[in-house]
């Protein structure tokens, strides 16, 4: 018992010293300025951060590309209500990190120097990768300006690690003991040790500095001031024309939503809007994935299924019509061509469905959309099984349903590339595909979407307290 | 009685049923008229562009008289046109106008190497690319409301309260697919 209580208590040690050592490092207090017109020179993702508890919110990408836009890098037009461009200048200067890996994005999906907004979600980058390459990129220039800092400095993070030793010393000593063959217990110290180095890293992240906390507070004015002098939460993204650089802070402080909605360039793209570049313009193409009964799936097993779906209603209907023929609620005669005529039709549509897509196939052309795989049921064991579609946008239409395709056919393939399929019309189903040309976007980021990292920094957990100075 | 107020439910339903048909066709058509005026705008911003660029390669090239005067009548014809269908063909001539200017500007050296003959190039081949852009837009905008005035029920609406088809602003053949303008 006695062991037990002395690993409980060096637990409790350890957990106390973490608590003090977050408390004494959590941010520092930001005290927002009267509002203020005035810009200091940080960059509105940089504002973002350290007005957002030193955590990036996704509207920091979108307030870099406004930014951009406003300082000549690229131009914002709108040509109707849903659909705006976005226009490569032939020089965008010198950018920073972060404002590069954005700019090459828009350009690497750019059809001649022009992508529309909406299509800003495409493309094949590794969007988690890509966020944290921008999330780090903005904390290296944010710590290089000395307004954030890692929350354990090297010190801390080495007492915290060492102390932890003791803690875990204790408890492998105490599972030695109470266990009847003395073993486990060095087991059960190093995973004791893991999992409390593992709740340290957990609360490690970014803190303001004191520099930080000023900047933050000046920036917390500016937005007291955009607040009340611009409708910005209306303005579209190409009003950065008239608002120039304001529109982009806006959007970090958060005071331009449509705006940031409308360039979603660190969001996933939509399974059913889908932007396509195919003939050369940049169009949107809405993807349907029908229900399954009868669309996406294989003429040959389907074959089967129908015979044993009119098997089955056939059967059913037999049993209904003999409980009402025996309430005389339905004329004898009509028992046998009843359920043989709901298991004809029920067989029926499947069987020529499956037979006309069997014995002709049609053949498109056009560019891959959506590749998208669904899970449908399960294999036993929890294992997953998925259906597998893709979406082919050949020019003819806004608007397509995805086929089916099998899991072999499906992930050799990437979106955007041009392909030349044959296809079943009535079951939807893919029978052979041919790549006829590669994306242009295909495999990795035609661009370095991850550069140096060398900052740890994980999310910050600490809070920032706002104190409402009064003053308007 | 039972009749009658089966009679008004259902002439209750038809006429919800029509009227929100009808609004539904009138946003469609306000889609288009939107639209058309995106298109407007660009074409309007191609034809203020023209005269700064006469005016440059005048003072380049002032004795290709016949070039210019091409344009500058081109410009008036495209400035004039009224339906889709006219413009359309207007803007075509404008274009090949521009094409043989810019083509002519090739034997003045000074002329490509002026800083604002060479901006307004790149000026017009980027609302070259926004008019693309725009008649996709206009087009299938045209193409949603035709359908919806083609197609039963909406076709009755759209017969007994004037809703007419309205026309594509067509693509001069060279110009469909990929827009890559470069005079």
């Amino acid at each position: 018992m006695l062991p037990w209580l002395a690993a409980a208590a060096a637990v409790a040690l350890w957990l106390l010293l973490l608590a003090a050592l977050a408390v004494a490092t959590r941010n520092p207090d930001v005290v927002p300025v009267p509002p203020t017109a005035e810009l200091a020179a940080h960059s509105p993702a940089v504002v973002d951060l350290i007005t957002g508890d030193w955590r990036l919110c996704d509207e920091a990408t979108s307030a870099t590309l406004l930014d951009l836009a406003a300082r000549g890098a690229v131009r914002i037009e709108e040509i109707g209500p849903e659909l705006s461009l976005v226009r490569l200048r032939r020089d965008p200067g010198d950018l920073r990190p972060y404002e590069k890996l954005v700019y090459d994005h828009v350009r690497s999906l750019a059809v001649d120097g022009v992508v529309a907004t909406g299509a800003l979600a495409e493309g094949s980058r590794n969007l988690g990768r890509w966020r944290k390459s921008f999330r780090k990129k903005v904390i290296a220039e944010a710590r290089a300006e000395g307004l954030s800092r890692s929350r354990w400095s090297r010190a801390q993070a080495v007492l915290l690690t060492a102390a932890a030793a003791v803690p875990a010393v204790a408890i492998a000593v105490a599972v030695t003991v109470s266990d009847k063959e003395h073993d486990g217990g060095l087991g059960a110290g190093i995973l004791a040790f893991g999992a409390l180095v593992a709740l340290m890293g957990r609360l490690n992240g970014e803190r303001g500095t004191r520099r930080g906390a000023e900047a933050a507070g000046q920036w917390l004015g500016v937005r007291e001031h955009l607040a009340g002098t611009g409708r910005f939460s209306e303005q579209p993204a190409a009003s950065v024309t008239i608002w120039g650089r304001h529109l982009a802070y806006a959007a970090a402080l958060g005071l331009a939503p449509r705006a940031v909605t409308s360039l979603p360039v660190s969001v996933p793209a939509d399974d059913r809007r889908a932007w396509s570049d195919y003939g050369g313009m940049w169009h949107v193409v809405d993807v349907r994935y029908p229900r399954r009964l009868l669309w996406a799936r294989e003429p040959l097993p389907m074959l089967f299924y129908a015979l044993v779906a009119g098997f089955f209603a056939g059967f059913w209907t037999w049993i209904v019509l003999l409980v009402l023929s025996a309430l005389d609620l339905w004329p004898d005669a009509l028992v046998q061509p009843g359920f043989l005529a709901v298991g004809a039709v029920v067989a029926g549509v499947p069987l020529v469905y499956a037979i006309m897509d069997l014995t002709g196939k049609a053949e498109i052309q056009g560019q891959i959309v959506r590749l998208r795989r669904f899970q449908a049921g399960t294999k036993g064991n929890n294992d997953p099984k998925y259906a597998y579609w893709c979406a082919i946008d050949d020019g003819r239409a806004r608007e397509v349903k995805a086929y089916g395709i099998s899991a072999a056919m499906w992930h050799p393939l990437s979106e955007g590339e041009k392909v030349r399929a044959r296809v079943g019309r009535k079951l939807g189903w893919i029978d052979a595909i041919e790549v006829v040309e590669r994306s242009r976007l295909h495999g990795t980021a035609r661009y370095d979407d991850t550069g140096e990292h060398r900052i740890d920094a994980p999310e910050n957990l600490g809070e920032v307290r706002i104190f409402d100075t009064g003053q308007e | 009685m039972i009749t009658l107020i089966v009679v008004a439910v259902v002439a209750v339903l038809l006429v919800l049923a029509a009227i929100s048909l009808y609004n539904g066709l009138v946003r469609k058509r306000g889609a288009v008229d939107n639209a058309w005026a995106q298109v407007d705008v660009q074409l309007k911003r191609r034809h203020d562009l023209i005269p700064n660029l006469v005016e440059t390669v005048k003072g380049y090239a002032s004795h290709e008289r016949q070039a210019l005067e091409a344009v500058v009548a081109a410009r008036s014809q495209a400035v004039g046109a009224q339906t889709p269908r006219e413009q359309a063909a207007a803007e075509n001539a404008l274009s090949g106008a521009l094409k043989s200017l810019f083509a002519l500007a090739e034997a003045y050296p000074d002329l490509k190497a002026s800083r604002n003959f060479s901006e307004l190039q790149e000026e017009l081949s980027d609302t070259e690319n926004r008019i693309a852009y725009s008649r996709q837009y206009y087009n299938d905008a045209v193409l949603t409301y035709n359908n919806a005035i083609q197609t039963v029920p909406a076709n009755i609406v759209a017969g007994m309260t004037g809703f007419a088809a309205r026309e594509y602003f067509q693509a001069p053949g060279d110009e469909r697919g990929s827009v890559q303008v470069r005079f």
